[in-house]
This record gives structure tokens, C-alpha cells and sequence, in this order.
């Protein structure tokens, strides 16, 4: 039996965060994960993540998970894949099965890593070919690069049906329809709009009624509900789609805690089934550690964080630090962690109806239905202004936890603050330039440079752009609206591409005048392509 | 019906093994050593994986990560094979999984 000072179940997020802060204070450390690659889900994250510097914003995901496996090997830390723990026990001693044999190691601390599995919601049909996990759409395009299918409805309006159905597109697919049985869109309203500039309809307070086809999905019924989640007769409408992806939420992980004996909670806050923790995610067994989706579903930018402060209690717990030091280093550790916990969007705020920001701003209805602001409403948030030349116009309108764009633009022309979750708001006596640093910095895409004064009459518009075939110069096409749909014809007259930007495209589209402000998205006219 | 991502706006070109054959139900198939069957299969345009025992329902690809066990199929005479998560080789024996076993080892041995 071999013996390590902390064996680290699950190479995601946390679990490597955990494993290369406690390697830093000389642990010897092993990391076991049953999956063929390290990194969990982080490489199928294309996007760019949410958060401040310190979180990595504006880095996507996979890249993160690239930094974290080569600190991790750096430090010496032994990453063993293909390797399922199968069994936890009292005294620190697992179970891992490796190829076709049960081996057994032991540990002086343990940390469980393992996240969370998807939920999944039965209806008639559900189990044909061409129903999946978005988790599965996900794996299938961005790691082994082939889509799950050519027109997709996806269930689910959180941010894993928002960001996947997005990367569906940026695939190739077309995303037929978004569908939620809540009345109101889940995730964040950046992540909608960016959907429905494309052209994404949304179906709230809809649900699935039966998947469609005998060998495999050929189409699916939708219908919509009502306040107590009843089908209205006579709602139900038909959809060409060989997919539906279902994004309906996330239950943690916990098997092997509850294996282990530690003392567990029923916390739907945290989605499920949890082992109990102190603050260091200490569990009820001394020296057994949680961190990330297991201990509570959130996001990858706070598991990387509780990783990393089980990493160093882990180090305290086995006596290579003291007790100052792990309380100070925890200190500086937990501020950032629960900079990223405020906003609307906190566990404590799951499932309250918020119709104002902190700031006192009305939230838009219309964008927690469909997707998008109504013209009229998106004027009033502080990061919409009308200025004279170009200047940045910022379409966010709600308390996320994320300030790249503060950063992003030299002239200091946008505010965030201290606070995090604060709207950014354009200060207009500063001079943009019209460099774009915070269009491509903005990992909600809901940042676009507008020049009123481009050319007589006509207006440019810069927005951000992750797809392929990218426009060209002198490129003739269609300003969409937020909603997507067609309201001028337009011309690309600038497209940027620049290392800093990381493959966000600026395109630069002119448009008539009064379209300033509706314009948000280009459609190549296939006509000329 | 061409299911491979040619070139992605922020992976750029996903880079793949060596192109193999296999066989599917007899067919000859063509893929990336390497990469998962499933994937492979996905390419080929392949959806049913398997039929269930009771009621010999259509299963295919789920979860794709290897938890749900959806996808399993024949691979080279051995039963039950995670095809999401197991590599393809060159000149694997890929088969239809009906119940726990390929159809025609069911009529070779009488089964329902």
C-alpha cells in the first residue's frame, strides 16, 4: 500500500488547485481522476470566464485548466488518470481501480474533488438517441471535435443551457429553440442576449412534452405552463430538431463522503446532498477536505479558490505550516472568494424575485423572457450613453460578479469600483479612443463601440465576434437587432483581429444613423458569400 | 451529414490522431485513432448504440463522459464496452449491442 501526505480525488478545478497549493508547502501529493485527461470540465470551456484578475476573467476556461496542470507538474504532483476511486474509508484509506484491477492507497489527508453530475428530467421520449446531457454536447464538440447534431433544442436556461447553446453555435449548429419551464431566464442576461442577437428564440414557461422518432430524435413537442407547471391545452407546438440537450442543473458528487461517514446535509442552496464543512471545506472526519461542486454547486472560479484554501488547511492539518499562517493566507482567500458570491446571482438570491439592482436600476423583464432588451429600455443603465464620436455602449444590467472591462480600457473611461457586482458605468467626460480593449475584454459580449458621427448620415458599430467564416473588409450583409432580426442592410467596414482580443473578432459594421442603437449583430448576406 | 467541427472559431483546427478503420456492424468505418468510438460513430452518423433487453429500445450516446452507460456496445466480442470513453483502434470490431450481447451470438445460441 502506498502512502502519500494528501491524496486528491478529482483533477477538475479544485481538486488541482488544492493539489499545487499544498505541493507548494512541500506535501507530497497524488491526484487520482477517472477520466483519460486531467482538468475536469475545464477544457471544454471555450468561453472566456467571468470574475476579476485575481479569478482569471477573461481567460477561457481551457487555458486555465493548461496553467493549472503545469503548475501542478511543476510542483511535482502526481496526476494518475484512468483512475476511478472506488471506495473512502474512516482511516483515510481508498480504494482506486486502475485498468482491471482495485488498488489501495493511503492517505494522512484526503481532499474530495470530484463535482457534480448532471440532472436530468424524464419526459416521453427521453431516452432515444439523440436526447443528451449538455455536458455531453459540450465534450463531444470541444474536445473531440464533432457536433451532437445540426439543429438543436436545448432545455434549460441557466448559464450551462446559455454558455453551451452558444458554443453549439459557434460549432456550426443551429440552436432551434431555448426552453425553460420558469417564467424567467435562469443565467446570466449577458449570456441570453448574446443567444438572441443571433436569432435564438426563447420558449419560457415552456417545457418538453415528448421527443419525437423511433430509432432516434426527429423532432420534439413543446407546450407551455402555467403557474403551478401545468400544460395549457392547446399550446403545443411541433420543432424540426435532431438534438435536445438537456441543461437542467447540477447535484453534487458525495458518494464517497458518505462512504467515508461524514456527517451530511440535504442543502438544495448547494444542490443536493453535501458533507458538512467548516470554512478550510473540512468535513466532519479530521482531515478529509472538500472543494468545489462537491461541497455545493457553483462555478469553476470559486472551486479553483476553495481548492486552493483545502490545499493549505490540508498543509496546517499535517503540521508543514502553522495556524497564522493558514488563517492569513485563508483570509486573503475567502474576501476573494466572497467578492464572487454577491450579486443577484448568490446562492443566498437563488429563486427570489429581484426586480431591481443595487443600484436601484429596474431589472428588464423583456430580457429575463426573451433574451434581450426592449430599445426603450436599455438607455437607462449607466453603461448607455449618447455621446458625440465613438464611444463604448454597455448592455449590463445586472449585479454579476465581473469587472474585466474596468481594467481593460486605458483611458479609464469605465467604472466598476471596488465592489464587483457593480453595473459598469461610462464616464463620459473621459475620451475613448475607440481601441475595443473592453469589447474583446468583456466575457458577456455585451460591450459595443457606437460612432454616431462614422459618415453622413451613417453610424458604425463594433461588435464582438466568435464565429466562423469570419466577414471580411467591404463585406455586404444585415444589422441584426437584439432580438435578431433583420433592420437594415449593412456593410463590414473594419475587422480586427489581435492576439490580445483572443480570437474575439472586433467587427465594425456601418450602419444608417437611426440605427445606432438597435443595430447589434451581423448576418453575411449569402447571396454575396 | 458531415458532424466534424473543420476548423472551430477559438479551438482553430482540433488536432487528431492517425486515421483508422473499424468496422461497425460490418461495415468498414473510417476515424482518428484515439479518439472515443462514440465519436467515430457520431461521425459516421451513427445514432443507436444498443437495444435494451426487456423492451429493445434504441440507446445511444447520453452523458459522453462514461457515467451513464448509455452508449455501451460490442468491441471486439467484449460486452458492455463504454464507447464515450474507450479509444479507437485500428480495426476494432465494432457491434450493436442488443440485451448484454451482438445480435447474432443471441441467434446462434437461440436467445430471445
Amino acid at each position: 500500500m502506498k502512502r502519500y501526505d494528501l491524496i486528491v480525488v478529482g483533477a477538475g478545478p479544485a481538486g488541482l488547485s488544492a493539489a499545487v497549493e499544498a505541493a507548494k508547502y512541500g506535501l507530497k501529493v497524488v491526484v487520482f481522476d477517472e477520466n483519460a485527461n486531467p482538468g475536469g470540465q475545464l477544457f471544454k470551456q471555450v468561453h472566456k470566464f467571468f470574475g476579476s484578475k485575481e479569478h482569471k476573467a477573461k481567460i477561457r476556461g481551457f487555458r486555465i485548466g493548461s496553467q493549472l496542470l503545469e503548475e501542478a507538474n511543476n510542483l511535482g504532483v502526481e496526476v494518475v488518470l484512468n483512475a476511478t476511486v472506488a471506495g473512502l474509508f474512516q482511516d483515510k484509506e481508498i480504494t482506486v481501480r486502475i485498468k482491471d484491477s482495485i488498488q489501495h492507497y493511503k492517505g494522512d489527508a484526503i481532499l474530495v474533488a470530484t463535482g457534480a453530475a448532471e440532472n436530468m428530467v424524464p419526459f416521453k421520449g427521453w431516452t432515444l438517441p439523440g436526447v443528451i446531457g449538455a455536458g455531453a454536447a459540450q465534450t463531444m464538440m470541444n474536445l473531440h471535435g464533432v457536433v451532437p447534431g445540426q439543429k438543436i433544442l436545448m432545455l434549460g436556461s441557466g448559464n450551462v443551457g446559455l454558455v453551451v447553446s452558444y458554443q453549439l453555435l459557434q460549432a456550426g449548429c443551429e440552436v432551434v429553440a431555448l426552453v425553460d419551464a420558469a417564467p424567467k431566464i435562469g443565467g446570466y442576461g449577458v449570456h441570453a442576449a448574446k443567444l438572441a442577437r443571433t436569432g435564438v428564440p426563447f420558449y419560457l414557461s415552456h417545457t418538453i412534452i415528448k421527443a419525437e422518432g423511433t430509432d432516434c430524435v426527429t423532432g420534439v413537442t413543446i407546450a407551455e405552463v402555467d403557474k403551478t407547471w401545468k400544460t395549457i391545452p392547446g399550446t403545443a407546438k411541433s420543432l424540426a430538431v435532431d438534438t435536445i440537450c438537456l441543461a437542467v442543473g447540477l447535484s453534487p458528487m458525495a458518494q464517497l463522503l458518505k462512504m467515508a461517514g461524514c456527517i451530511m446535509e440535504d442543502n438544495p442552496k448547494k444542490g443536493g446532498q453535501v458533507p458538512v464543512c467548516n470554512a478550510y471545506g473540512e468535513t466532519s472526519l479530521r482531515g478529509v477536505f472538500v472543494a468545489g461542486d462537491v461541497s455545493g454547486v457553483e462555478e469553476a472560479s470559486s472551486a479553483m479558490i476553495e481548492g486552493r484554501i483545502a490545499g493549505i488547511a490540508a498543509a496546517e492539518y499535517l503540521g508543514y505550516i502553522d495556524k497564522a499562517v493558514l488563517t492569513e493566507v485563508a483570509e486573503a482567500l475567502e474576501s476573494a472568494l466572497s467578492s464572487l458570491r454577491q450579486g443577484m446571482f448568490a446562492v443566498e438570491n437563488r429563486g427570489k424575485n429581484i426586480e431591481k439592482t443595487d443600484e436601484g436600476y429596474v431589472v428588464s423583464q423583456h430580457l429575463l423572457k426573451k433574451g434581450y432588451f426592449q430599445d426603450a429600455e436599455v438607455e437607462k443603465y449607466p453603461g448607455v450613453t449618447r455621446q458625440p464620436g465613438v464611444h463604448a455602449v454597455i448592455e449590463c444590467s445586472q449585479n454579476i460578479p465581473c469587472n474585466p472591462c474596468q481594467d481593460a480600457c486605458p483611458r479609464h473611461c469605465i467604472k466598476i469600483g471596488d465592489k464587483i457586482t457593480s453595473l459598469p458605468v461610462v464616464d463620459e467626460t473621459a475620451n475613448c479612443s475607440g481601441c475595443g480593449m473592453c469589447v474583446a475584454a468583456c466575457s458577456g459580449q455585451a460591450i459595443f463601440l457606437v460612432n454616431e458621427g462614422y459618415e453622413a448620415g451613417y453610424a458604425s458599430i463594433t461588435i464582438p465576434y466568435e464565429f466562423l467564416p469570419l466577414p471580411g473588409e467591404g463585406d455586404r450583409g444585415w444589422a441584426l437587432d437584439r432580438g435578431g432580426s433583420k433592420v437594415c442592410a449593412a456593410e463590414v467596414v473594419k475587422v480586427q483581429t489581435a492576439p490580445v482580443f483572443d480570437h474575439t473578432s472586433l467587427l465594425t459594421i456601418k450602419v444608417p444613423v437611426a440605427m445606432a442603437m438597435k443595430a447589434r449583430f451581423f448576418k453575411e448576406d449569402n447571396c454575396h458569400a | 451529414m458531415n458532424s466534424r467541427i473543420k476548423e472551430h472559431p477559438i479551438l482553430g483546427k482540433i488536432e487528431k490522431g492517425r486515421r483508422v478503420t473499424f468496422s461497425h456492424d460490418g461495415n468498414i468505418i473510417e476515424g482518428f485513432e484515439g479518439e472515443p468510438i462514440s465519436a467515430a460513430l457520431k461521425a459516421a452518423g451513427v445514432m443507436v448504440h444498443r437495444h435494451t433487453q426487456k423492451y429493445g429500445a434504441p440507446r445511444g450516446i447520453f452523458c459522453a463522459i462514461g457515467r451513464c452507460t448509455d452508449c455501451v456496445m460490442v468491441v471486439d466480442g467484449k460486452p458492455n464496452i463504454r464507447t464515450c470513453i474507450t479509444p479507437l483502434a485500428e480495426g476494432m470490431i465494432v457491434e450493436t449491442q442488443y440485451g448484454v450481447s451482438a445480435k447474432s451470438t443471441n441467434k446462434a445460441e437461440g436467445m430471445a
